[in-house]
């Protein structure tokens, strides 16, 4: 590596043992380490309380890479959030493939002013995660009361006939062992992140209720300032590449966290069947429509992710 | 002049403090709301997005009359040990560095609503403008950076000091 | 200079800062910010300015702040808190220093509906510090009792610092909560302890009263009447899942409220008032907290923490040595920093080396929790010290640390009992869970 070595400031705020560092910031690492860049992690919000800053922060220049979730500031991405939508994920495409689509085509560059995006992905599905109640069809849900975190989200759970109920994410364990709410949709791997196994008892798999979408992205000047050597390295592995191995790594663990609630013995995990979740459909991609009709050039926006 | 000026601030500062009044009366009246209507099945759509941007009108409202109260807390340990001279000029510099601090809030927040503007950000259920909250704490940084200046002037001046055990009962 | 200089440079210049009188958040703004353009740019230095200033101000765990100032308020305005007094005194008033023990009890059972210290003080401190002085107690003892009692808060579950704790570490939440109930009621009976025996040895601290006849005692008890129904409510609804513990703070406020002004014991303008004093007090909290959240950037660019754990990882010594070392580096920064900004820069660092050294993940996250109460009551950053300075203006900030001290004391013997006796905090956990 060259003398003076260019260091860059990754900021996020999850443990270093999530699934991001092995996924995602490791990777990089070390496609950009040969060419003397070193990237220095502070995890857990050193850098800054609160995710919802995130993308400020990269903007700014505080942090010159983030991690964040589109989800927690969605008005600033109305366009990348169709990703997330039930029923936006055609069977054998990639999450990754659907944005960085959409990307390509220059329909995204608005809602990323001022960064590099180096990855975009989405989650593993959405699933149910319920203490005491099995959801095998849309009336199962009648009346419960779901957490849910946009607004998209919370459409959906209405038209299902459940009351959607908003909550800090650090609420959430709480307030099922209490019977606040009676369930979480998410992706499996948040029963993991925020132990809701503890508190959960019964998972439904297979109602497509979309997904949660995530990225990297990089300060504009600070990647602008990094020599020609060193932007090939970064450019190396940013956009599909790091994507999929963020996709990957995120879609392993939602697997293992799977199996390990298989394990217990305690746990109802349901898979539904292709009928039993087209029930779900008949009901979630109207809500997702109207989202869409709802989003200037939307309808372009899903084909084009769609890869059409 | 220094006193009509302070009769100004305190009128503009309890403004500020009425706003957060009412700030912190409408989050008990959204959540007392909310409980109500989720128990039977209908909870206030956006009760956290107005909670959320309430408790910034409320800190942010009540913040230029908490200095006027003398409520921000000293470490008043050495206090007895210090000379009058050394309080004045402890105060004189308590007074100088929260007005550097309450106008680089300002400046920062300004810069950062314009950013909120460029990336659109608003809460996520009700849509309220992010930069309409940072635009309020804007103007109540001013006010209290205001208040604070009226102090320092006064302090170099002469005027009274900071009490820390003051108001005994 | 290198960066750890830096970090020393900036903690030394917070402890001048705070001896010269200037207002304990200002002089964590100036460290913080001074301290961010030195080892990163003006530029993010100015940019935290506003960034932790909104996410504090707009934190939805934080509601119950300005929420809890209030039920406190009115419960004041209307005469609760002084029925309630008047109860406790004519059932405990003859023993010397009851109403102190008898504050921290209820700050226990505060600390089992909230999660946070910060709101235990706060309620417990607006509610009991002027019915304390009115009984002739000690300033020193009332609010030493009131400081430390609320630091029970994050150690009886519910409590935001385990589950910090458990997010970072991937441990059991519901394992953490159950290992912090004994340590709890432990820490619990030895603040009792220490009320009785300063009021043994000093017993002017918190005078004995007369005798009381039970007539007397069954109309002190109804009289308290509204405000224990006002708070078996707010139990009750969160146990049943009607509301959440933050939630609660705005059904008790709303709840004595409504009580007051339909009983005519609050007036619009007494309402009004109180509302003013909460927002005003609640500037003062939050702002405290903001600062401390300038110093989190701060640290992390110093790179202390990890340097200190380097250093950790490379002694050779016994496994028990190195944790003492790891809660001592707690305790200095406990002095320093406010408790969730010390989790959120150690654990990351600290808790590889646990791992290694082979020890239980559960127990030292009673011990890590338990140091960190202590940091909210040590000075010069003692945040429940604020708080409770917040709720008693007239207190002078030395008297409250000076009756913290013997608290602080009953502390470290109950971090002694819980690392020589682990099984207080895992057999709850060991046995209840598999
Ligand atoms: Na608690
Ligand atoms: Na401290």
């Amino acid at each position: 590596a060259p003398v003076g070595a260019t260091e860059l400031r990754f900021a996020h705020w999850v443990p270093p043992q999530h699934t991001l560092t092995a996924s995602t910031i490791e990777p990089l690492q070390a496609a950009v380490a040969d060419a003397g860049v070193e990237i220095r992690v502070y995890p857990g919000g050193e850098l800054g309380a609160g995710p919802l800053e995130q993308y400020v922060r990269a903007v700014t220049g505080t942090a010159d890479i983030v991690w964040g979730l589109q989800g927690y500031t969605s008005t600033q991405f109305p366009r990348t959030m169709i990703s997330e939508l039930p029923g936006a994920q055609p069977e054998g495409m990639t999450g990754y493939d659907m944005i960085w689509n959409a990307y390509d085509a220059g329909l995204l560059a608005d809602e990323f002013p001022g960064t590099v995006p180096l990855a975009l992905w989405l989650s593993e599905p959405n699933v149910f995660i319920m203490r005491d109640h099995d959801i095998r069809t849309p009336a199962d849900l009648a009346g419960l009361k779901i957490r849910v975190s946009g607004s998209a989200a919370g459409a959906t759970i209405e038209a299902l006939g459940a009351t959607p109920v908003q909550m800090p994410a650090g609420e959430i364990y709480n307030a099922l062992q209490t019977g606040l709410i009676d369930g979480v949709v998410t992706g499996a791997s948040a029963i993991g992140d925020f132990r809701l196994d503890e508190v959960a008892n019964s998972y439904t798999y297979g109602a497509d209720l979309g997904h949660i979408s995530f990225y990297v992205v990089m300060n504009q000047g600070a990647y602008d300032a990094l020599s020609d050597e060193e932007r090939a390295a970064l450019d190396s592995i940013a956009g599909r590449e790091l994507s999929r191995s963020a996709e990957e790594g995120w879609l392993a663990r939602a697997e293992s966290v799977t199996e390990s609630i298989q394990a217990t013995g305690d746990n109802t995990v349901i898979f539904l069947t292709d009928e039993e979740a087209a029930a779900f459909d008949e009901i979630t991609f109207p809500v997702r429509d109207q989202v869409i009709s709802g989003v200037d050039g939307g309808e372009e926006v899903l084909a084009t992710m769609q890869g059409e | 002049m220094l006193r009509t000026l302070d009769k100004v601030a305190a009128g503009v500062i309890a403004l500020a403090a009425i706003v957060g009044t009412i700030g912190l009366i409408a989050e008990v009246v959204v959540i007392l709301i909310d409980v109500i209507g989720r128990y039977f099945g209908t909870p206030l759509r956006g009760a956290q997005d107005i909670t959320q941007m309430g408790m910034v009108v409320l800190v942010f409202g009540g913040m230029a009359l908490c200095d006027r109260l003398n409520g921000h807390i000293a470490v008043d340990l050495f206090e007895r040990a210090f000379p009058t001279w050394l309080i004045r000029l402890t105060d004189i510099l308590a007074a100088a560095s929260g007005v550097a601090i309450f106008l680089g809030i300002a400046w920062n927040m300004w810069k950062s609503a314009a950013i909120s503007q460029m990336l659109n950000l608003s809460t996520n259920i009700i849509n309220l403008p992010k930069d309409w909250f940072q635009y309020f704490v804007v103007v109540c940084c001013v006010i209290t950076a205001a208040g604070m200046l009226l102090r320092l002037i006064s302090l170099l001046l002469g005027g009274p000091l900071r009490q820390a055990e003051g108001h005994a009962s | 200079m290198s960066s750890f200089d830096v970090g020393l440079i900036g903690m030394g210049a917070l402890f001048v800062l705070l001896a010269f009188r200037i207002p304990v958040a200002f002089a964590m703004f100036v460290v913080g910010f001074l301290g961010i353009w030195n080892l990163h740019s003006l530029n993010a230095a100015m940019n935290y300015l506003a960034s932790e200033s909104f996410t504090i101000a707009s934190s939805a765990e934080l509601v119950v702040v300005p929420l809890f100032i209030l039920m406190g308020n009115v419960a004041t305005e209307t005469g609760m808190s002084r029925r309630l007094y008047d109860a406790a005194y004519a059932m405990i008033g003859s023993i010397r220093g009851g109403l102190a023990s008898a504050t921290i009890i209820g700050c226990g059972g505060f600390a089992a509906l909230s999660g946070s210290s910060v709101a235990s003080a706060l309620t417990m401190g607006k509610v009991s510090l002027g019915e304390m002085e009115r009984f002739n107690y000690d300033h020193r003892l009332s609010t030493g009792a009131v400081a430390a009692g609320g630091t029970l808060g994050i150690l009886i579950p519910p409590s935001t610092g385990f589950v910090i704790y458990a997010i970072l570490t991937q441990e059991s939440i519901g394992r953490l909560f159950l290992a912090g109930v004994l340590p709890g009621l432990l820490l619990l009976f030895m603040f009792v302890l220490t009320v009785t025996v300063q009021c043994w040895l000093k017993p002017e601290m918190g005078p004995a009263g007369p005798r009381t006849t039970a007539g007397e005692k069954a109309r002190a008890m109804v009289g308290a009447l509204p405000i224990l129904t006002v708070i078996l409510l707010t139990i009750g609804g969160i146990y049943t899942g009607i509301f959440s513990p933050t939630e609660a703070s705005a059904v008790g406020a709303g709840l004595i409220i409504i009580i007051g002004l339909v009983s005519r014991k609050l007036t619009l303008s007494a309402f009004w008032a109180a509302a003013k004093s909460s927002v005003v007090t609640t500037a003062t909290v939050m702002f405290i907290l903001i600062g401390a959240h300038m110093l989190i950037p701060f640290l992390a660019l110093s790179h202390i923490p990890q340097e200190v754990g380097a250093f950790l990882e490379g002694l050779n010594v016994h496994s028990l040595v190195i944790l003492a070392l790891i809660l001592a580096c707690y305790l200095v920064l406990g002095c320093f920093l406010e408790g969730f900004a010390m989790l959120v820069l150690t654990m990351p660092i600290f808790f590889p080396v646990i791992q290694q050294l082979g020890f239980d993940p559960i127990w030292f996250g009673v011990l890590v929790v338990l140091t960190l109460e202590m940091g909210l009551i040590s000075p010069p950053v003692g945040v429940n010290v604020f708080i409770v300075k917040s709720v008693a203006q007239h207190v002078p900030l030395g008297t409250i640390f000076r009756g913290v001290i013997p608290f602080w004391l009953a502390m470290i013997a109950t971090l002694i009992l819980l690392v020589a006796f682990p099984q207080i905090s895992l057999l709850l956990p060991n046995t209840m869970i598999n």
